[in-house]
């Protein structure tokens, strides 16, 4: 086998974390704009305890992340056995479980810079858009959010690559099951855990960096298609 | 005499903090003999003065750290492989490896749960679709151990597609001793010391590859404390003090 093509198991691991990682960016993306637009806009008591709280999983250490995770969405944990008894949903030991592992991880860095975009835009405009008529909401969707653009396309940029490289928090959780919860960065660990496994480690690195460089350069690319359309927009 | 050590000590450490390190021994050593070398390590101080210091985690990552030059005086490994390994690497002195302990697998429940026969019916009706807490066997010595037994007994076509594989077996023991899984297989030793959970079934020690801890000098030239330590685990004192934590020691010369 040549050097160059994947083996199943690399495969495997290579999807499945693309896989955990995007359905991370697709649940906590909305909720991290959503945050990030109150946080901005509004102030209210305890504006400064939501704010911390939204950061807490980049101040602790993942282990402690997933080991919280582990206690409340467990199988005997007050949130895991709730929604396993009445939906059936079950993220203990599931790749489910390792994107909610890596959404709450992620949920900081998505928050931040779409928070500073729209404390950039100026509320004039919103108010502007309310003066001639529009909802509260359809000023929100066509004035501030494509002006925040940039900074959600930032924090979805962060929070993917947080998302993919996940470690900790993600073993901590759901172990470490091949196909189900093993993701490159486990896959990685497995690999250096293992006597002969030097070779198998340095492979995993080589893919892992050529998908943090694609989607770096894909982003690039795109972040400038959109700052040409704003500003073409705004001009 | 005693007492004007204990001065000189506390002296020096008053004076250089930093220098207090030099004077005691660390010892990386496999997560599944926690109790008993923190005993040990507690016993070998009270009577040579040398404080003994822990580093615990699987012996993978261990012995990848000990390669890498990490500061241990003495390293001790869950099994042979990976002792092997840190021989080939130059990473301990080959002449002082030494057999420590041995110990016994067994299958594990919640506190209140029954006794197990080792029936591939009977581990399947107690998963029902849940999963079975291992340490890796991909990777980690008690998962190896585990898998090798259950694959003699003809059980592993039945549980290899319902593990959680661990990053090492007190993982695995928690997970059962929590309830986040319904069985879990670890040392006897681990079992013995957790209250949350109750022994379902012992593997026969006939179905596994001798498991095998091993003691080995990694300093370059070892120190004479590190060789006092070394010699003190296949002591009287050391050897009791694994017996009662349940490792079998008959082995042990």
């Amino acid at each position: 086998m040549s050097f160059f093509n994947l083996q199943p198991d690399e495969w495997q691991a290579l999807l499945l974390t693309l896989r955990v990682a995007a359905a991370a960016l697709a649940v906590s993306l909305p909720l991290a704009i959503l945050v990030a637009y109150v946080l901005a806009r509004y102030r209210f008591p305890g504006h400064g305890v939501v704010n911390a709280l939204v950061h807490l999983p980049l101040v602790l250490p993942p282990v402690v992340t997933g080991y919280v995770l582990l206690l409340t969405f467990g199988r005997k944990g007050p949130v895991g056995a709730f929604l396993d008894d009445v939906f059936g949903i079950s993220f203990a030991f599931n790749w489910t479980g390792a994107a909610l592992a890596a959404g709450v991880m992620a949920f900081p860095l998505i928050v931040r810079p779409i928070r500073l975009s729209f404390e950039a835009v100026d509320p004039k405009l919103e108010e502007a858009a309310k003066s001639l008529g529009a909802h509260r909401l359809v000023s929100f969707l066509t004035v501030t959010l494509p002006l925040a653009l940039p900074g959600i396309l930032g924090g979805a940029i962060l929070g993917f690559a947080k998302a993919m490289g996940e470690f900790g928090a993600t073993i901590t959780f759901v172990s470490n099951i091949p196909g189900e919860t093993r993701t490159l960065a486990l896959a990685l660990y497995t690999a250096t855990q293992t006597p002969s496994g030097d070779l198998a480690a340095f492979r995993l690195t080589l893919i892992a960096a050529f998908v943090a460089f694609a989607a770096l350069i894909a982003s690039e690319l795109l972040a400038r298609r959109l700052k040409i359309r704003l500003g073409g927009d705004i001009a | 005499m005693i007492c004007r050590q204990l001065i000189v000590l506390s002296v020096l450490a008053a004076l250089l903090p930093s220098s207090a390190a030099a004077s005691s021994l660390t010892v990386f050593a496999a997560a599944s003999t926690r109790e008993a070398m923190e005993r040990i390590g507690a016993a070998f101080e009270e009577e040579t003065g040398t404080p003994v210091v822990f580093s615990f985690a699987g012996t993978g990552t261990l012995a990848r750290q000990v390669e890498a030059g990490a500061p241990a005086d003495l390293f001790v490994s869950a099994d042979a492989d990976w002792m092997d390994y840190a021989v080939e690497e130059d990473a301990v002195l080959p002449e002082s490896v030494r057999l420590i302990a041995s110990n016994a697998l067994v299958l594990i429940g919640p506190a209140d749960g029954s006794p197990l026969e080792l029936k591939a019916a009977e581990i399947a009706a107690l998963l029902d679709g849940e999963r079975l807490a291992i340490a890796d066997p991909e990777t980690v010595p008690a998962g190896r151990y585990g898998r090798a037994s259950l694959e003699k007994l003809g059980l592993w076509q039945e549980v290899s597609g319902q593990l959680a594989p661990m990053e090492n077996v007190r993982v695995a023991l928690a997970s059962v001793a929590r309830g986040d899984t319904p069985l879990g297989l670890v040392y006897r030793t681990d079992a013995a010391i957790e209250p949350g959970v109750a022994v379902l079934a012992e593997l026969p020690q006939d179905s596994h590859p001798e498991i095998e801890y091993l003691a080995a000098l990694t300093g370059t030239p070892p120190t004479q404390q590190a060789q006092t330590f070394l010699a003190y685990l296949t002591g009287p004192q050391a050897q009791e003090i694994l017996q009662s934590l349940g490792f079998v020691t008959d082995k042990v010369e």
